[in-house]
């Protein structure tokens, strides 16, 4: 995909009648961010005509996406909630694809980490007063734990990993089903698990809306994974093996351990974010905890670049378009489609700024 | 039978680095000439500049009656000019007959691959060779492969067909079917072109060679004359061996390799038991042609491949089985030919390069902080010191020259403490001043004691600096000569057949 080289070789051509691409040498940092903010606008201005097409008028966006999402305390606090889950898949995948490893199981992971809390909380295991703590080391656990057959078949066998962590998605779902349908089941006979104890196994709120002490947990994350990446040595190796494997190899990196630790890692944050869905909202496992949530976040690194501050912005703002969507849909009767229509057009507006970023257009006259 | 291509004072330079200087070369029709030279004589890039990929900076280019100006690859192909690139430009998965029909697309696809197909089974006729075209090109063998891009070549109408390195990949037997095949296609009045730097393949298979060295033409005659004492002459130059400045001190053994074998993925293999011996304050000069064992020598020492059999010493120790980071903690450094694949990651920073293998010691921080600025201060240091020139600490290492990226990864493979540097063509690509730095840097770890095993195709560079020098040919070490040894005994040990 990458042709530019450091000078030697001529700029690589595309002919296409008189427009020509010439590749970039160099770009200065604010003509980067000036084209990165020209796309992001253009794929926004879009969202808003498509609304406007679906008769939301500017002044029912402004108030569903921007006055009663973020600068009104109901809708702040619905954001914060939404938000949670969302900073902690988004930096999961932001983790895995710095070694490029394509995690695409985060759904699963994130099931397996619900699954692993509701384990804990369900066969009421350890002293109360450390039971959120063991759900959340089996949340991480339940994560992790999913991503170790990818891992292994992509290290051992070069199995690809985007095929292997996908179908796992579909395993984890039924794992889900058999549980919420068998052992687990609730006495009311509906397809969820029994509640989990209120002041032992739920996680309390801080007193803003129905946020949770969750958001602490991601924001912790968030700092955690920003020192990994940024300022440890672990991290300067897992810079190096995503941007050279074979040169990471040759200049003596344990690049196999850099990628299993790495990718460990990403399975146990979409599995932290199973736990803060089920100790912090949901109370129980249900079927549906999950949906949603792997798009989300390879969104969200895709957006941020796979820089963590960025995820928690992104995850941020992420969070309130999901919340205006919902008022959209009630107040506007639009089917729930569209927010995922907005998502991909501003997603495909930023992905198209590569060409900026990567070739200089000229405009030939004959 | 007249002029079929025709080079009149052809030049060309890259980012000011002369490749070509007033080339002039005549092939004519019914003859297959040979383009003969060591790597980087400046033969692949007069023939990309035939066929229209390269626009020469001087000079000019005729085919026929007709200049060639304004030339690129559809013109030249349009007129009947076809290469056959050393790398294949063959679509996977595809069929031999879809990767036809892509390169010569006529009328609608069914009816074209029709055709497509007859005209493949027709020619390999000709040409005395069989190719299914319904076979997916990734089934072929890397010789049947070679074939299909010939057929695809003729079948878009190519009247001169240059093949660049057509030999290098193939067993002894496929070459010989190949160059059998370019008779024919000479038979049939075309013009071959046969770019090679294997001296045997000349006086059998073709009727001119013209010698390059240097990105000058030496001289054009006629195959049966030229004997292969004469062409080792024009191709390795007539340059007496540079008298050594000063001996190297007597060290220890540092490196012994005893009957190392390794596989190519292709099942040839690409070490034979070799054995050899580097002690410490010593060059030794690994001298051959490209593809006899070279790349995968050096990924051995390293510990990027290991050995099928045979065995590797480290001042005594059996580090056969060793890898990349034991290695390298015992002191063994590496710099790869290619340095941006295996040198440097050039997304990064300059200072997050150099820094990289200090950090894995421990030199900036410990595991839990990396010290950015400790990084910065130590690496403006040693741009100072290696001369790497338009670099800050902060520059991304993709945008240096090649000889500043040279340095850059010198500068972090050459420290105090290095027992063994294993450095494969540190001068490809490099103008002669930085070439200079470089071996002046290398000379200076010699006199501090490492051992150095310098494996290069520029066998200038081998006679320059190396104080041994060992004839790599076909995976063994075929001859040994300590310096200053006579440059024709080598270079016939490094063409001939072991």
């Amino acid at each position: 995909m990458r042709q530019e080289t450091a000078g030697s070789v001529p700029s690589v051509r595309h002919g296409v009648g008189r427009i020509t691409l010439e590749v970039r040498q160099r770009l200065p940092a604010w003509k980067h961010g000036l084209y990165l903010a020209t796309s992001l606008g253009v794929g926004l201005l879009i969202s808003v005509l498509v609304l406007w097409a679906s008769g939301v008028g500017p002044k029912g966006i402004y108030e569903e996406f921007v006055l009663y999402t973020f600068f009104n305390a109901k809708g702040l606090s619905n954001v914060l909630v939404e938000c949670t889950p969302l900073i902690l898949v988004g930096l999961s995948a932001a983790l895995a694809f710095r070694v490029q490893f394509w995690n695409i199981g985060l759904e699963g992971q994130l099931i397996l980490g619900g699954m692993g809390a509701a384990f804990v909380a369900l066969n009421d295991y350890g002293p109360p007063e450390i039971r959120l703590w063991l759900m959340l080391a089996g949340a991480l656990a339940g994560g992790a734990l999913w991503t170790l057959v990818p891992l292994v078949l992509k290290l051992k066998l070069n199995v690809n990993e985007i095929i292997s962590t996908l179908l796992l998605n579909y395993v984890a779902f039924q794992l889900l089903q058999d549980r919420i349908y068998g052992a687990w089941q609730a006495a009311d006979r509906f397809p969820h698990s029994a509640q989990f104890d209120a002041g032992i196994e739920r996680l309390s709120r801080i007193g803003f809306g129905d946020v949770g002490t969750g958001i602490y947990v991601a924001l912790a994350a968030a700092v955690v994974v920003w020192w990994l990446i940024d300022r440890s040595r672990f991290g300067m190796f897992m810079t190096f093996v995503g941007s050279n494997a074979r040169m990471s190899k040759a200049v003596g990196l344990p690049v196999t351990a850099v990628v299993a630790g790495t990718v460990l890692l990403s399975g146990a944050l979409s599995g932290l974010a199973g736990f803060v869905v089920v100790a912090g909202q949901e109370y129980r496992l249900t079927a549906g905890f999950a949906g949603g949530y792997l798009f989300s976040g390879i969104v969200i690194a895709f957006l941020a670049r796979n820089n963590p501050v960025a995820a928690v912005v992104v995850a941020f703002l992420l969070g309130g378009l999901y919340v205006g969507g919902q008022s959209i849909q009630v107040f506007y009767n639009l089917p729930a489609g569209v927010i995922d229509l907005l998502q991909a057009i501003v997603v495909m507006c930023v992905t198209a700024s590569e060409l900026f970023v990567r070739y200089r257009i000229i405009w030939r006259r004959q | 039978m007249g002029t079929a291509l025709s080079l009149r004072d052809i030049s060309k330079s890259f980012d000011g680095r002369p490749a070509l200087a007033d080339v002039s070369l005549d092939i004519e029709w019914g003859k297959v000439h040979a383009l003969l030279g060591e790597n980087g004589a400046g033969k692949s890039t007069l023939m990309n500049i035939a066929a229209g990929l390269y626009a020469q900076d001087e000079g000019r280019v005729f085919f026929g009656d007709t200049e060639l100006t304004d030339n690129d690859p559809r013109h030249a192909k349009s007129l009947g000019i076809g290469m056959v690139h050393q790398h294949f430009k063959l679509v996977f998965p595809f069929t031999v007959a879809e990767n036809v029909l892509l390169a010569n697309p006529k009328g609608g696809y069914g009816r074209g691959l029709a055709e497509t197909k007859r005209q493949i089974v027709e020619q390999s006729g000709k040409l005395g060779f069989a190719l299914d075209p319904d076979a997916p090109v990734d089934s072929l063998s890397v010789a049947e492969q070679q074939r299909a891009e010939i057929i695809k070549v003729l079948l878009g109408g190519a009247r001169l067909i240059i093949l660049d390195e057509p030999t290098a990949v193939l067993t002894d037997e496929e070459a010989q079917a190949l160059l059998s095949t370019m008779r024919v296609l000479a038979g049939q009045g075309n013009a071959v072109i046969l770019v090679t730097h294997k001296l045997h393949e000349v006086p059998a298979y073709t009727d001119v060679v013209t010698v390059m060295r240097g990105g000058r033409k030496i001289e054009t005659i006629a195959s049966k004359e030229a004997t292969p004492a004469d062409l080792t002459k024009m191709m390795v130059g007539s340059a007496l061996a540079e008298i050594k400045h000063r001996p190297a001190t007597e060290h220890g053994v540092v490196l012994e390799v005893q009957d190392a074998t390794l596989g190519r993925a292709d099942g040839a293999g690409a070490l034979n038991g070799l054995s050899m011996q580097v002690r410490g304050g010593e060059i030794y000069g690994v001298a051959g042609v490209g593809g006899n064992g070279q790349t995968e020598l050096a990924a051995a020492l390293i510990g990027l491949k290991s050995l099928e059999s045979g065995t590797i010493l480290m001042e005594g120790d059996n580090v056969t089985a060793a890898d990349t980071r034991t290695l390298r903690r015992r002191g063994v450094a590496f710099v790869p030919a290619e340095r941006m694949a295996y040198g440097l990651a050039e997304d990064m920073s300059v200072a997050s390069n150099y820094a990289i293998a200090g950090v894995d010691r421990g030199e900036f921080g410990g595991p839990l902080w990396t010290r950015q600025g400790r990084i910065a201060a130590t690496t403006q240091t040693a741009i100072s010191q290696f001369e790497i020139a338009g670099a800050a600490p902060t520059t991304r290492a993709g945008l240096l020259s090649g000889g500043n990226a040279q340095k850059l990864v010198l500068a972090r493979e050459l420290r105090e403490d290095a027992r063994l540097l294993v450095v494969h063509s540190p001068t490809r690509g490099l103008d002669v001043r930085a070439c200079a730095a470089v071996h002046r840097i290398l000379m200076e770890a010699r006199d501090r004691g490492a051992a150095i095993v310098l494996i290069s195709e520029d066998l200038d560079e081998i006679f320059k600096i190396s104080d041994r020098i060992g004839v790599i040919n076909r995976g063994r070490i075929v001859g040994e000569f300590d310096a200053p040894a006579d440059r024709h005994e080598v270079g016939a040990l490094m063409v001939g057949h072991a």
